[in-house]
């Protein structure tokens, strides 16, 4: 094993540089790793690749961080220069083994802003070292500000597109691949997010990225929004305790009832109040798919699609909680859930207190029906009721209410009034046995009776 | 199916006294091993590390242990040209540290080691159009930095220098729904961003602004059956989030909300009584961050063989006297 200085210089050289020829070699690599292995093998380089994954043998880390370290500190302090293709490779070994070093990010930017360094490479780099660590909060920060800089450059591409009417043409082409590229990116951040929820459990700085490039990325992109709580749905399912998860859903919940319900003369803006540049790049819902967007759908539809939107939450929040019992961040969520919607009932009436009852219409469908609404009160859930159900729109002043295609097929959160919850916490109490279950279901009942009526 | 629920049990045989001279020797050793890998892998956030360190050591009244004049000497060799202050020589200067730095000199009453008034520009420049903090020039937006940003300039007595009004009406734009606060507008209520966000609106003079029974409730909640506190919902009780939230509820006036001799108890039980210090939870290895949040935390639950330590600032009151600060508390 080496261990002079000048031993161990020649060896770390070397492993920085089977570093970035295994790069160089293999651009598929999509996890690094360490290989625990306390002694060096005669004569083979610490660095393995198995398949797409880069290991690196643990022996030499004592070494190659060392050293990678106080080069770059060097050059930092101006006391030691390093040409650009130099301070690229140690930086990329550095940041695998410490991504939360800033400063060598930080060169990295610097390499990115002066053009030497191309930003798909740094989601590469820091994609990898999130898959080794997962939380690493300088990782993220570093995502974002190389998405910012890229969004820049669309947008002073975007500007310099907007010429005489003559060139339509090209222009169009040009925001279409703007677009599409736009697209790809949300999609690949969405997939990096989702790769670090699933390896470390309840991980902020995932989530809260993926929040991040929705408002930067995808700003009153309803369709993003819907295709996102349709795309996480299977994944908090199977993920009950993680309460960022369900977070991120409640964002999106809100971000589409905030959209949903602007009225239908600013439907047409927007578009416009994203990002500057999209103003001049057409929304990816529209290149999508053929579909018409919701946002440029009638008031009606889109006041239907809120309520669905608040169904299937509150069914989801309720199947859940009784499937696994015990669990805060269900009841936290169906808190959350259960908050948006007497929000929501108060913005369609700002003005009258009694008007919330007329919503709660909603849920007793049938007059003559004395049963409780709530089909969680016989002990399960019977979707079967809920969908065969229509929609009472009588003596409920819907905006614009197109009452036939409110008709067709929309369901009614029956379930979200306060009489409702309380009967769904009941039968709970009722029921369960679990005494974790118990407690969370009594503070939510308190919650219910302190938070929520002194809002009403 | 059910959910066993995530918390730790405490044994018979966890410590039960605390344990301080232990705790001095573990943080006095801790600076010596400099050439360890370990420490060269924290040297990005050395600045803090030694905040850390040097609080622990005045709070237990052991600061004179260290070697003053070497980090005074240090912190000099750290500050840049424009006026911010790096985590160790030849890293990049950023908010975080430079609030470290600042309190490290209030530790020793020389914050004119300095040059303040650059490290005032350099705060106020941090500042962004719709009130918000970045961390350093690259931009990225935290409620931490906020934080940062108002605790620097109240220790140097330079609050006045930015547009507070602003900076208020950012933080405030990241309260929940759960009176909580996250990173950003929209991001979910962490612990760690809720102290933040108290500790921000108490030294701007704003709490009033906050829905303190709310906030208190969410707090409470953290408090697992083993009187540890977590930082979030289902998330494991840990010493450093159990001071974030204390702190918070001490803020906000509602500190007896929560089991006292509980989270005591998970407090103490986190010491190693070989080694000295304390780990995150019984059991775990130590290191300084969580030694100062264990000895903090049990400054602020009335342990008289420490000294009274600030909430919002994590100092000893007897160092906010001396600078003069007193930042608001609700009762
Ligand atoms: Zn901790």
């Amino acid at each position: 094993m080496a261990e002079s200085k000048e031993e161990v210089d020649v060896l770390v050289q070397r492993v920085v540089k089977d570093i970035s020829s295994a790069f160089k070699r293999h651009p598929n690599i999509d996890e690094i790793g360490l290989i625990q292995c306390p002694e060096a093998r005669y004569n083979r380089s610490p660095i393995v690749l198995v398949e797409n994954k880069l290991g690196v043998e643990s022996w030499c880390i004592k070494f190659l961080l060392p050293y990678v370290h106080n080069k770059l500190l060097l050059y930092r302090q101006r006391k030691h220069w390093l040409d650009r293709e130099a301070l690229v490779d140690i930086t990329c070994t550095l940041l695998l083994l410490n991504p939360d070093f800033t400063t060598a990010w930080n060169v990295r930017k610097e390499l990115l802003q002066c053009g030497a360094l191309n930003p798909e490479r740094d989601l590469y780099l820091s994609k990898l070292a999130l898959t080794k660590f997962p939380k690493s909060p300088e990782t993220w920060i570093h995502r974002r500000w190389v998405l910012q800089h890229i969004l820049d450059q669309f947008s002073s591409v975007a500007q310099t597109t907007e010429q005489p009417v003559e060139s339509e043409h090209p222009d169009a082409e040009r925001t279409l691949l703007l677009s599409n590229h736009l697209n790809r990116l949300i999609h690949q951040e969405m997939k990096v997010c989702s790769d670090a929820a699933c390896r470390y459990p309840s991980n902020y700085n995932a989530w809260s990225h993926r929040i991040w490039v929705l408002q930067h990325m995808a700003k009153g992109n309803i369709k993003v929004f819907h295709d996102e709580l349709s795309s996480v749905h299977p994944w908090v399912s199977m993920h009950v305790s993680d309460h960022s998860g369900f977070h991120y859903r409640q964002f999106l919940l809100k971000e589409l009832i905030t959209e949903l319900s602007r009225s239908s003369s600013s439907a047409s803006t927007i578009f416009g109040s994203s990002q500057h540049w999209t103003s001049t790049v057409p929304s990816s819902s529209h290149l999508a798919n053929g579909e018409r967007s919701l946002a440029y759908s009638p008031s009606g539809e889109r006041f239907a699609t809120v309520l669905q939107l608040f169904y299937q939450e509150t069914e989801l929040c309720s199947d859940l909680i009784e499937t696994f019992p015990g669990h805060e961040t269900l009841w936290s969520h169906r808190r959350h859930v259960y908050y948006l919607w007497h929000q929501w009932t108060q913005d369609q009436h700002p003005c009258g207190d009694g008007r919330e009852s007329e919503l709660n219409l909603l849920g007793t469908n049938d007059p003559g029906d004395t049963r409780p609404t709530c089909a969680i009160h016989e002990g399960n859930v019977d979707r079967q009721r809920h969908v065969s159900v229509p929609m009472e729109v009588d003596g409920v002043s819907l905006p614009d209410c197109d009452s036939k295609r409110l008709r067709r097929g929309i369901l009614l959160p029956n379930h979200l009034t306060l009489q409702n919850e309380h009967i769904f916490v009941n039968s709970i109490l009722d029921s369960c046995c679990n005494p974790e279950q118990k407690n969370f279901a009594l503070a939510y009942k308190k919650w219910l009776d302190t938070v929520i009526s002194a809002q009403s | 199916m059910s959910a066993q629920l995530k918390d730790v049990i405490i044994k018979p045989d966890a410590p039960s006294s605390l344990l301080l001279d232990k705790h001095a020797d573990y943080i006095a050793a801790y600076g010596s091993k400099k050439d360890d890998y370990e420490y060269t892998l924290s040297e990005y956030l050395r600045m803090s590390g030694i905040y850390w360190g040097l609080t622990v050591m005045d709070l237990m009244d052991q600061l004179q242990r260290m070697n003053r004049q070497e980090i005074i000497d240090f912190i000099k060799a750290c500050q840049h040209e424009c006026g911010g202050i790096s985590a160790s020589i030849g890293h990049d200067p950023h908010l975080l540290y430079t609030l470290s730095a600042v309190q490290i000199l209030c530790l020793y009453d020389s914050v004119d080691a300095i040059d303040v008034d650059k490290v005032v520009d350099y705060v106020k420049g941090l500042q962004q159009e719709d009130g918000s903090f970045a961390g350093d020039k690259w931009g990225e937006i935290d409620t931490r930095f906020s934080f940062c940003a108002v605790a620097t300039l109240a220790l140097l007595g330079k609050m006045d220098t930015i547009n507070v009004g602003k900076a208020v009406e950012f933080v405030l734009s990241c309260m929940n729904f759960d009176g909580g606060f996250g990173c950003r507008p929209g991001s979910e209520s962490h612990a760690g961003q809720i102290y933040c966000c108290t500790g921000f609106l108490s030294l701007t003079g704003q709490l009033h602004q906050l829905n303190a029974d709310l906030l208190g409730w969410w707090l409470c909640e953290r408090q697992l059956p083993s009187g540890g506190l977590n930082g979030r919902p289902e998330k494991l009780p840990d010493v450093c989030y159990s001071w974030w939230v204390l702190a918070s509820l001490k803020i906000i006036g509602r500190i007896h909300w929560i089991d006292k001799d509980k989270l005591r108890r998970f407090i103490l039980a986190c010491q190693d009584e070989e080694t000295g210090g304390f780990a995150d939870r019984p059991g775990d290895m130590v290191d300084p961050f969580h030694t100062l949040f264990g000895v903090a935390g049990l400054s602020l639950l009335g342990d008289e063989q420490i000294k009274a330590v600030n909430p919002v600032l994590c100092m000893p009151e007897d160092v906010l006297q001396r600078v003069g600060l007193r930042p608001d508390l609700l009762s």
